[in-house]
């Protein structure tokens, strides 16, 4: 059966192809945003011929019989695993992105926690600032450090001065400029010693919530550590062509949310109703791929790429550098020409690139020959 | 009616730069007040084409912030912050956010977005910029 009564026209047509030719071309240069290119779900293109839906909460039934919540509940279990989240505690769902995922975690704070003030860093996601609107939460700004950190000491005074109030902590796991991880054990170690009992922790850990679990030494930044609920992102380290995400989150707070939402009439639980049932395919299909010995190879590799390219940039002249544990290499901001040749992400004086498993030597190559060729020029004075 | 807070460094001919961006994209400016404080500019604008501003001037690598919100600035130290919040919080008077909008020498350039704004000025006229 035809599904339309029309067909392209030869000028729409030449829409399509033009549209994935100016995709393949920014694909060549894509090295300052961190999103993994490299994935191949060919396998699971037939399910793109069904309407499928995973509507409301993946762990309760739905009339809705065209989704893929079995798949969406191991996919969590997945996660949850990975953050230390022990599994009769473990609620979440696959998640549009991170940004999806922190506007839940600070409803649920704001739900667990009403009339808190929410302290977030200077580094935190933009998206964030865009949460504490919609959901009308008071917030306060906290300095970060030169490496992107919170600033702890700034922390503690605004937790004191403000100790009377109960305490949303917004923290970040890998923040977006640098890569930064905000230490979990010295912030509970805060709200502990002005014996605030009532906070709550989120974590944006949109990219390196799927590096911590593969490196040694990582800081303190999961569940066991004091975190209350975690966004990450899918479309990130993992890779896929639609975005995508998890968020985590304990049963209890959760069921917060439900039992209100239930008071109206309807169990629902997710942000959105309708959700996307094709990215948990996704997300399993990476998961059952790579495993947890190939994860742990790519964000190998991730670091080892970052360091070749400091070590090459350091060699050309470049002030580069990386926080441990990650793969966003920092640098002076490059000249307007390299900006319009690459896609790099710039921040005021600083530019930098994300070493995610797409990026070769050779595409580090020709951005540093790039870097040499257009060099910043000198302000004269 | 909505504004543009522009935060800059303060240097000769920044208005003018501001204004010639605009000019070139069509765009009036109907008001514009501007301010230095020891080491920051900040410039609120009213313009017609609200929208077109504000990408002309992020564009031109301005930062612009849009929210209506007061401005002041207070030392960059730990807790500087705090005791400004603080203030609203003992006067009961309900302050949504309070963000770091630039740092530089030694001092901070701080949004708050308050309700009663009458009232959350006065709270804050030692250290207002805007």
């Amino acid at each position: 059966m035809e599904c339309y009564e029309k067909k392209l026209s030869p000028e729409e047509e030449k829409r399509i192809a033009d549209a994935m030719a100016y995709i393949q071309s920014q694909a060549r240069t894509a090295v300052g945003y961190p999103t993994n290119h490299l994935f191949d779900y060919s396998a699971l293109y037939p399910f793109l011929n069904y309407s499928v839906n995973n509507v409301g909460d993946p762990f309760e039934s739905t009339n809705y019989r065209l989704n893929t919540m079995e798949i969406e509940r191991e996919v969590i279990h997945f996660f949850a695993e990975l953050t230390k989240l022990p599994k009769d505690q473990a609620w979440g769902y696959v998640t549009n992105g991170g940004s999806e995922g922190n506007l839940y975690g600070v409803f649920i704070g704001r739900e667990t926690l009403p009339g808190a003030m929410v302290y977030y860093s200077e580094d935190t996601h933009y998206s964030v600032g865009k949460a504490m609107r919609l959901l009308n939460v008071r917030s306060m700004m906290i300095r970060r450090q030169e490496n992107g950190e919170f600033d702890y000491e700034d922390l503690r005074e605004s937790i004191r001065l403000h100790r009377d109030m109960p305490a949303i902590v917004f923290t970040t796991a890998g923040t977006t400029m640098t890569g930064a991880i905000d230490n979990i054990a010295t912030i509970k170690g805060i709200l502990n010693e002005f014996l605030i009992d009532r906070h709550y922790i989120h974590s944006d850990a949109a990219l390196s919530g799927m590096i911590l679990p593969f490196v040694e030494d990582a800081p303190e930044w999961n569940f066991e550590h004091g975190i209350d609920s975690i966004s990450i992102s899918g479309h990130k380290f993992i890779g896929s062509p639609i975005p995508c995400g998890v968020v985590l989150a304990k049963r209890k707070n959760m069921e917060r949310i439900a039992r209100m939402v239930e008071y109206v009439g309807a169990l629902d639980t997710t942000i959105t109703g309708s959700r996307n049932g094709i990215t948990p395919l996704f997300l399993w299909y990476a998961i059952k791929r790579h495993g947890l010995e190939g994860f742990r190879n790519l964000v190998k590799q991730c670091h080892e790429m970052a360091d070749y390219a400091i070590e090459a940039m350091k060699r050309n002249g470049v002030a580069a550098w990386r926080n441990k544990h990650a793969n966003t290499v920092i640098f002076p901001r490059p000249s307007k020409e390299v900006l319009d040749r690459w896609q790099i992400a710039v921040h005021g004086d600083t530019g930098h690139i994300i070493t995610m498993p797409h990026v070769t030597k050779e595409l580090v190559d020709r951005l540093i020959s790039d870097m040499r060729q257009y060099p910043v020029k000198e302000v004269q004075s | 009616m909505k504004q543009l807070v522009i935060v800059t460094e303060d240097r000769p001919g920044i208005v003018a730069d501001i204004s010639t961006a605009l000019a070139e994209k069509n765009i009036n400016i109907e008001s514009i007040d501007a301010e230095a404080t020891r080491c920051h500019g900040v410039i609120i604008l009213s313009v017609d084409k609200y929208d077109e501003a504000l990408k002309t001037l992020t564009d031109a690598s301005f930062t612009v912030y849009t929210e209506n919100t007061i401005v002041v600035e207070v030392a960059d130290e730990p807790g500087a912050l705090a005791k400004i919040a603080r203030r609203f919080k003992d006067a009961d008077l309900n302050m949504r956010s309070i963000r770091i909008m630039k740092r530089e020498a030694g001092n901070s350039l701080v949004a708050i977005a308050a309700d009663h704004t009458k009232e959350a000025i006065k709270l804050v006229e030692d250290c207002i910029v805007a």
